[in-house]
């Protein structure tokens, strides 16, 4: 019996193999279709974050209102603070390439740390920017509304309802995913121990 | 001496590893279109990752370890699920009866059955028993995994038991 898994070990490594190569040329055509994935993906962010600056430019040319005119405005400069922010954390995101210089269990718990992170910083970094602009915006377009003014204050009312259900749902979801993670990551502390 | 470029360095770590990484390939992915994109990604970060090579461990430790991080990400990122229907070593020793008749039968057979046991594992379980399977000792799985050197000395010991009990009489008969 002590031999056995020898054996199997022995099976396992002499198993046959296909032989699969790559070529430098190859890898390097593969190295840089990673790299136009990655410029794809942050040109997506930057386009929808453009899209928002377009639409609520529109709005500051359109809409009659003082109010909702500077809540368009301070939409636009939280979607530009977002902008820069993606900028900000584009290179940390991209290449994996130091996958060796820490061992399996640490690069997998700084994977989880990094989500982690990211779960719990979103709020901040990529919500907030948006509230005090979107506030004001609503606040300025209901104001002028053709309806008396009490279903005015109601309407006002729940569109402010809604926008704060999104965010807080956003807020709380990202909350519980990172509060996932960080069992996890717990986890792999103590098996390093 | 002159150190090594990236690209020799990568000639060499392909050379001598290149059927090691194909049978971890084969162990972390079941479909064989996905294996082979798969092994190019592990290739690819081989490569990439040799521009950082500095010599603080052994080549074999520095490849292994860029191929189960690199299989890992890859499988995360394509289930997006975590590790969700996977065992450990502990529920699988728990639910594990002694080998079946299945097991005699051949030597192909029972790899197939192994590789199959492997791919169920937990990622941290798989790197170890992978890495036992290529005849490292506790110290260098230590090193690969991040494991503390008593948790991968238990596990290889229900590693042994569990070749013992499901597979070895199928390696033995189909020599």
């Amino acid at each position: 019996m002590p031999n056995e898994p020898d054996e199997i070990r022995n099976a396992w490594q002499t198993q046959p193999a296909e032989g699969i190569t790559m070529s430098l040329e190859e890898i390097r055509r593969r190295a840089s279709r990673f790299q136009r994935h990655v410029w794809w993906r942050n040109a997506r962010e930057y386009l929808a974050i453009a899209v928002v600056v377009v639409v609520f430019g529109v709005y500051v040319q359109r809409i009659p209102t003082q109010m909702a005119r500077v809540g368009s405005v301070m939409t636009m400069v939280g979607a530009l603070y977002v902008a820069y922010q993606i900028h900000r954390r584009a290179s940390s995101r991209t290449a994996p390439a130091g996958g060796a210089l820490d061992h399996c269990l640490g690069f997998h718990r700084r994977q989880l740390e990094r989500q982690r992170d990211a779960l719990k910083s979103v709020w901040v970094w990529y919500l907030a920017p948006l509230v005090p602009g979107l506030a004001v915006f609503i606040a300025g377009t209901a104001i002028v509304a053709p309806i008396p003014f009490r279903y005015r204050l109601l309407t006002t009312g729940i569109m402010f309802a809604v926008v704060a259900v999104v965010f807080w749902l956003v807020a709380k979801l990202n909350k519980i995913g990172a509060r996932r993670l960080q069992a996890k990551i717990d986890e792999l502390r103590e098996l390093e121990q | 001496m002159e150190e090594p470029g990236q690209d020799e360095r990568y000639h060499q770590a392909a050379a001598e590893y290149g059927a090691a990484l194909e049978r971890l390939a084969r162990a972390y992915e079941f479909d064989a279109e996905r294996r082979r994109d798969l092994l190019q990604e592990i290739h690819l970060a081989l490569w990439r990752s040799c521009a950082m090579f500095d010599g603080r461990c052994s080549l074999r430790t520095w490849v292994y370890r860029v191929a189960h991080n690199t299989a890992v990400s890859y499988g995360i990122g394509r289930r997006r699920s975590g590790d969700r229907n996977l065992v450990s070593l502990e529920e699988v020793e728990s639910t594990m009866g002694d080998h079946d008749g299945d097991a005699a039968a051949g030597r192909r057979h029972v790899l197939a059955q192994l590789t199959q046991w492997i791919q169920a594992l937990k990622p941290l379980d798989r790197q170890v028993i992978l890495s036992y399977l290529e005849g490292m000792d506790a110290a260098a799985i230590a090193e690969i995994t991040g494991l503390a050197s008593g948790n991968v000395a238990t596990k290889i010991h229900r590693i042994k038991n569990l070749l013992a009990k499901r597979f070895s009489q199928g390696a033995h008969h189909a020599e």
